[in-house]
């Protein structure tokens, strides 16, 4: 069980602290970004009216979240918030599809990278919830119902960021647990790989699509 | 590690106190909540009356808090007199 | 018999992995089980409709497991990381985590199965909207997962944290009741969540078009509701984080573990009812949704008054650590 928590990092130090980086999450995460750039690519590059099946599956990709957007932000905003919901959603696909190709491993089973996600849904939301009702109508929001509410409140939104984070790092992270203990304990070849198939493409496909409509979702409370 | 008589005394009056509020509280908050459920539903069955029933559930919520009251004040009393 | 800091370390932990697992397993077995059952129930009323509550029901049920794998996470850690060498005060630490996450995984399970269920009948009654029931299911179940989530945190900590210049006694009490305090009162939040979420999908299902209003009393009831386990957060921190003096009586220790064991249980009682409150103003603004507002500012007045004994229970349990 060794294999369990062991990475590779690198340490830099700036100052007095010492930066840990952790260099396999780095670089699966710049694989994800590739093949997202590829598969961009490839989807966009020769458009026709008689598409290729590989547009007709950006397409399907592109317009069912466009549609969900819409369901929770409206026409107007599902404009601008799109792109960055449907951009989330592969990033977090792939990522989470990524530890079913032996050797590599899915950047989602680092903390680090949903809780950067994480934390930058809520800028976003917090930021468009200033933008929509003012400055002062978002601070009073932090008063409601009654005035001592406030810490409650204060906690509330930052316990977003917390479970939104850890509901991915604990699904990914358990479900790599899972295959690693039951690759040591059975000498069989069947198992594993249908675990594989259910942790990394059935429940990473789950929490994915979980993470992009909380996200989602924490900016139309923000909004209304 | 000596245990006296009078420090034992004290130890059990604090967990007294933690159990008697603890427990005490899960069944006010149920019952309080089941009362808050039906309002809701009878002002969404007639929305004219809603301060009536607001009032009615206010007070029907005070009297099913009693019982949490109880266990506060025994709560402190085991945490300060005893 | 004479035993080393060691073995106790490794008793302890082993000890607060079974608790965790067992525990853990229970609440997500029966939501999952009525998720399945609905499911059933469902396919009997609308025989054609099998393929889409089938699907359905896996991915409800899949949203539900994430309880268990938690628990299944930090049990694993708590069997394989290497304690060698740690003081005996990690023992306590570790039978602390325990507790914690297998209690904090209870509610948040059966409250999670509770969505699936109503969304698999919706599905039954209301075919045209399965794409809005499914993604409804998976928002209310994921934001009733938040108090599991709570405990795995507070466990983690437990875990990582290095307590040697903790005193033994009374840290030991300290601890365990930071465990029990975010466990016990992860139960009454996780499930009232799942209440909340169920009324929702069952909403979605009577007034498709309701769906907007419908989200946001649910997402806004599930989050008072979750104020309980917040409280339970709360004192566990303070358990963990403050320094305690040693003390070689029995009377602090006894402080610190009920000061825990107060905000825990005392939370129960609250998340459930929030719950209910969150679930009945749900069903409503589906069948009347034009006095949403009026519905909203009801369940907020009635989900206070009956958060009000989960605030005495954290004001003894603040009055254990810091008066006492």
């Amino acid at each position: 069980m060794g294999e369990l928590g062991r990475i590779h990092q690198l340490l830099v130090s700036i100052g007095d602290y010492r930066l840990a980086i952790n260099l396999e999450v780095v670089v699966m995460t710049w694989i994800v970004i590739f093949a997202l750039v590829v598969f961009g690519l490839a989807t966009s590059r020769r458009r026709s009216l008689l598409p290729a099946p590989i547009q007709v599956l950006g397409e399907i990709l592109v317009s069912q979240l466009y549609g969900l957007t819409e369901d929770a932000l409206g026409a107007d905003l599902a404009r601008k918030y799109a792109p960055l919901v449907t951009a989330l959603f592969l990033f977090l696909l792939v990522s989470n599809w990524l530890g079913i190709i032996p050797h590599l491993e899915e950047p989602t089973k680092d903390l680090n990278t949903p809780l950067a996600l994480g934390l930058m849904g809520f800028v976003i939301a917090h930021w468009a919830g200033i933008r929509s009702k003012g400055f002062k109508a978002y601070i009073l929001e932090y008063f409601q119902p009654i005035f001592f509410m406030l810490p409650l409140n204060l906690i509330g939104e930052f316990a977003k960021i917390v479970s939104i984070s850890f509901r991915l790092f604990g699904n990914i992270m358990g479900g790599s647990i899972i295959i690693l203990v039951v690759s040591y304990l059975s000498w069989n070849i069947i198992l594993p790989p249908l675990l594989n198939a259910f942790f990394g493409l059935f429940v990473g496909t789950i929490q994915a699509f979980v993470f992009t409509m909380l996200t989602v979702v924490y900016i139309a409370v923000q909004v209304k | 590690m000596a245990i006296e008589g009078a420090d034992l005394i004290k130890a059990a009056a604090f967990l007294g106190a933690g159990i008697a509020m603890g427990l005490g509280a899960i069944g006010p908050g149920i019952g309080e909540g089941m009362t808050a459920a039906k309002a809701c539903e009878a002002i969404g069955n007639n929305p004219n009356e809603a301060g009536l029933l607001t009032r009615t559930m206010l007070v029907g919520q005070a009297v099913a808090e009693s019982t949490g009251i109880y266990s506060l004040v025994i709560a402190l009393l085991l945490l300060f007199v005893v | 018999m004479q035993w080393n800091p060691e073995t106790i370390v490794a008793v302890a932990a082993y000890t607060g992995a079974g608790i965790c697992m067992g525990f853990g397993a229970v609440g997500a077995a029966i939501g999952e089980g009525y998720t399945a059952a609905q499911a059933n129930h469902a396919v009997s009323r609308n025989t054609d409709l099998s393929g889409d509550i089938f699907k359905n029901m896996l991915v409800g049920q899949a949203v539900a497991e994430s309880a268990s794998i938690f628990a299944l996470v930090i049990a694993i850690l708590l069997m394989f990381l290497n304690f060698q060498g740690a003081p005996l005060i990690k023992a306590a630490a570790l039978l602390g985590a325990g507790l914690c996450m297998g209690l904090g995984a209870l509610g948040s399970g059966i409250g999670s199965g509770l969505p699936g269920g109503q969304a698999c009948f919706g599905i039954a009654r209301q075919p045209a909207v399965t794409g809005r029931l499914t993604t409804n299911m998976l928002i209310g179940s994921a934001v009733c997962q938040t108090p599991a989530i709570f405990a795995m945190v507070v466990a983690l900590l437990l875990i990582f944290i290095d307590f040697s210049r903790l005193p033994l006694q009374p840290g030991w009490a300290a601890l365990i009741g930071a465990g029990l305090s975010t466990g016990l009162a992860a139960i009454g939040s996780g499930y009232g969540g799942g209440v909340a979420a169920g009324a929702s999908c069952e909403g979605v299902a009577r007034q498709p078009l309701a769906v907007g209003p419908l989200t946001t009393t649910m997402l806004v009831g599930q989050a008072v509701a979750q104020t309980p386990a917040i409280f339970g957060l709360l004192v566990s921190f303070i358990l963990l984080f403050r320094g305690i003096p040693a003390s070689e009586s029995l009377a602090p220790a006894m402080a610190l573990l009920s000061a825990g064991l107060c905000t825990g249980l005392g939370g129960i009682g609250p998340g459930i009812g929030n719950g209910q409150v969150a679930g009945g103003a749900v069903r409503w603004v589906a069948r009347n949704s034009a006095i949403a507002g009026d519905l909203m500012r009801v369940m907020l007045v009635g989900q206070a008054v009956s958060q009000s004994t989960a605030i005495y229970a954290m004001v003894v349990s603040l009055v254990l650590i810091f008066v006492v």
